[in-house]
């Protein structure tokens, strides 16, 4: 039997989940025994295939119209979604600025700051995509699996992958849930 | 007895229990939030919610009174299912995302119960309201994008401490705290009691000298008592290497059950004072760093037998006390300040107990100023109000008691005894007949008298509490000054003759009077836990334990013998009260032992009957 495909990607979050997905350290080799680690933003191939992978994990929340695309892209290219990590589960610090309107939190970034003054010029060209209400993953696409921590622990990421990675879901409670 | 069936078993339970409290009694777990068992209940957060045959709902358990036969289900998979709504209803009402808040990782009882049922994310998302933070208190931050309107801390601040600052404005999804009537909690009535924050389920009310220093998990804990005053109150202190991370009242203790005031929260996480770390001797009359040999070598050449007098703080524990009273023997001591005992002439015992406040229906309150010296006992004072106690407060001076007593009476200075005999006698006239009128019709009246109570007014308090069927309560002063006074301590201080005074300050600030009065002392030695004007004019210091590390007996304004247990290590050189003075005897070559005022509390009446822990 092929080895499980696996497929990461990432949309407004910091990278602290793939960190911490590294920081498995040499049950990386294990993993990558059990299952075909495809695309991932930290390695070459950036693109899950097209012809589809069986896990698909997304880390960061949906922000804007670009992560939007990211999003959807995995969902259909994906059998298990899996949601890494607080921004992807919860929104996380990205959503924190859905308590101001877009517009001011882009006049704060380009204009307010302390290193910027009234000459500042909020970005504007018709190719960037647009700003959206942050969201979590679950609120764009259905979720298969929530795996909350920011970032979650090395040892949790490694038991949820290796659980998939063996065609099992991974059954988290006690100490594996961990919201900060 | 009634008999109820949880989750299949049979329990026999008193009636009137309700359905949480028997459930945990038998050791089968709810989970709250709202509700807490030093409170009333509420029915707020519907977390509690338990299936009962013949309900149409489930039940929430928290209000629910056992009933006989009463069939009870709290671990269906519909229950968890109703348990993740209520969790799920609540994140989404405000700012919940835990990376960003102090209490999370253990010390959230909303984060736990989510944790418990084992959520891995929100079903339903924020609404993204902002709600302000008030920022504007000294020791708490009221952080209302946390809150989850359980009323915990209305409750407390109510019932608890009697206070009444806290409440909640404005409807549904726009409701939160506020203080009195909307102003900043800085600039509120508040106490600074921090009740609230002990009692707060979430990262809502935190405290701010303790917030990020530490998680509980991660901090050691300790039972002890405070020994800001005579009250005796259980305290659990948090450290963390080494250092005070927070103090919370302790909820098992019998005195205050986990009500504790600024003094005994608070205070000691703005303790600022520069601390004596070395032994200081003077030469030359400059103050230089010694070491403990040449420190006491400095005292044991002055030292002159029989002259020698001592003053001491009235916080120190009765070991302390009792190598003190041997070292320069027991007519030399006295206390720092000592007003002198007033109770020396009465018969004894004739004093009640704290406890006797909670049945009170008339309580009368002379010579003390309850929201200063002894504010806990204030708050026990304060919080029977709602419930139609009578306060009577009599007091030549402006009381913050005032706010709350029925009848204020304020006689001229020394008339409060005549006052008391008035009241007793219903003979009072004008505003004061109506305060003789409560009175009479009392069937539990208490008296509570001060250190500023003349021996005269003690003996009116007595006699009108024999009259009256009531109990008399004394709050004296500093936490062991009930055996201070029993010892022979509190008396008018000669230091005329004296050729060296010993002042044990331990961690006491010395008032200006002290100063003054040993300004012509030949020779003084202080024992001191920080830098003061005295310090700096004394012949010798000896760096002593401030208070969390300092073990020892207190005997509480009430006669409650209680042990207070070191918490943290003190310095290096620092070392506590008693082994300081044990130093000085031995380098002295004279014979102390700190357990004779157990011998003496046997062999004579004390003013209240003592109760052993």
């Amino acid at each position: 039997m092929a080895k499980p495909k696996i497929s990461s990607d990432w949309m407004g979050g910091c990278a602290g989940c793939h960190m911490s997905f590294l920081d498995m350290d040499e049950r990386i080799i294990k993993l990558v025994e059990l299952a075909d680690l495809r695309s991932t933003p930290i390695t070459d191939l950036k693109v899950p295939d097209e012809s589809g992978v069986d896990v698909g994990i997304l880390e960061g929340s949906v922000m804007n119209t670009a992560n939007e695309e990211v999003v959807h892209r995995m969902r259909e290219r994906c059998k298990i979604l899996v949601a890494l990590g607080d921004c992807a589960v919860f929104g996380g610090v990205p959503a924190m600025r859905n308590f101001f309107t877009i517009e001011e939190t882009l006049r704060r970034g380009y204009v307010e700051t302390e290193s910027t003054d009234e000459n500042g010029k909020v970005p504007d060209d018709p190719e960037l995509c647009k700003q959206t209400r942050v969201r979590a993953v679950h609120e764009v696409v259905p979720v298969e699996l929530h795996v909350p921590g920011c970032p979650p622990d090395p040892d949790v990421i490694f038991y949820v992958l290796s659980e998939l990675a063996q065609g099992r879901m991974p059954e988290l409670k006690g100490d594996k849930i961990n919201w900060h | 007895m009634v008999n109820i069936t949880i989750n299949g078993t049979s329990y026999e339970v008193p009636e009137g229990y309700t359905v949480l409290k028997a459930a945990t009694e038998k050791g089968i777990h709810i989970p709250t939030l709202c509700d807490h068992p030093e409170l009333t209940p509420y029915g707020g957060c519907r977390l509690c919610l338990v299936e009962v045959d013949g309900f149409r709902t489930p039940q929430p358990s928290c209000t629910l009174p056992v009933s006989n036969n009463m069939v009870i289900r709290t671990d269906t998979p519909a229950i968890h299912e109703s348990r993740k709504f209520v969790l799920s209803l609540i994140f989404s009402e405000r700012n919940h995302f835990c990376p960003y808040c102090q209490v999370s990782g253990g010390d959230c009882e909303l984060q736990n119960s989510a944790y418990d049922e084992g959520m891995t994310y929100w079903p339903i998302q924020p609404n993204w309201k902002n709600f302000p933070v008030d920022a504007s208190h000294p020791y708490i931050i009221l952080e209302h994008n946390r809150c989850i309107l359980c009323r915990r801390c209305v409750r407390a601040c109510g019932e608890l401490v009697g206070n009444f600052t806290l409440g909640v404005e404005e409807r549904g999804a726009n409701s939160i705290l506020m203080a009195d009537l909307g102003v900043p909690l800085g600039e509120s009535t508040c106490v600074s009691c921090g009740t609230c924050v002990q009692v707060c389920p979430t990262g809502a009310l935190i405290d701010r000298w303790s917030a990020y220093r530490g998680r509980e998990e991660e901090s050691k804990s300790q039972k002890t008592i405070c020994t800001a005053c005579s009250v005796g109150c259980g305290i659990e202190v948090f450290t963390r290497h080494n250092n005070i991370v927070k103090i919370y009242g302790d909820w098992d203790a019998a005195i205050n059950k986990g009500v504790i005031c600024e003094k005994g929260r608070f205070l000691p996480m703005v303790e600022k004072r520069e601390r004596v770390l070395t032994p200081i001797v003077k030469q030359d009359g400059k103050p230089k760093a010694a070491t403990w040999q040449n420190a006491l070598e400095a005292i044991a050449a002055k030292w002159s037998k029989g002259e020698v007098a001592a003053l001491v703080s009235d916080r120190l524990p009765a070991e302390t006390l009792s190598f003190v009273s041997h070292l320069v023997g027991s007519d030399k001591v006295s206390v720092i300040e000592s007003a002198g005992d007033a109770t020396s002439g009465l018969k004894k015992p004739f004093e009640g107990k704290l406890a006797d406040l909670k049945k009170s229906d008339c309580v009368v309150v002379v010579g003390t100023n309850l929201a200063e010296d002894h504010e806990v006992a204030g708050f026990f004072v304060k919080r029977l109000v709602p419930s139609g106690t009578s306060v009577i407060l009599i007091d030549s001076e402006s009381n913050p008691l005032d706010q709350v007593a029925d009848v204020v009476l304020k006689p001229a200075k020394g008339g409060e005894a005549a006052l008391l005999q008035l009241l007793a006698d219903g003979k009072a006239t004008e505003v004061a007949a109506k305060a003789a009128e409560l009175l009479a019709k009392a069937s539990n009246p208490v008296f509570i008298y001060g250190k500023s109570a003349s021996e005269l007014t003690i003996k009116a308090a007595v006699e009108a509490a024999q009259k009256f069927h009531g109990v008399v309560l004394g709050t004296r002063g500093g936490a062991n000054s009930l055996l201070t006074a029993f010892l022979g301590m509190e008396k008018e201080t000669q230091l005329d003759k004296a050729k060296a005074v010993l002042i044990v300050l331990a961690d006491d600030e010395p008032s200006q009077k002290l100063i003054h009065q040993l300004e012509k002392v030949p020779f003084k030695v202080v024992l001191a836990a920080y830098h003061s004007q005295l310090s700096a004019q004394a012949d010798v210091v000896l760096p002593v334990a401030m208070w969390a590390e300092e073990s020892g007996t207190f005997i509480s304004m009430d006669g409650h013998v209680q042990q207070a247990v070191a918490s943290i290590n003190p310095p290096e050189e620092v070392k506590s009260s008693k082994e300081a003075v044990q130093e000085i005897a031995s380098r002295l070559g004279i014979k102390v032992n700190g357990e004779s005022w157990k011998d003496l509390l046997k062999s004579k009446a004390v003013v209240t009957e003592i109760v052993e822990a």
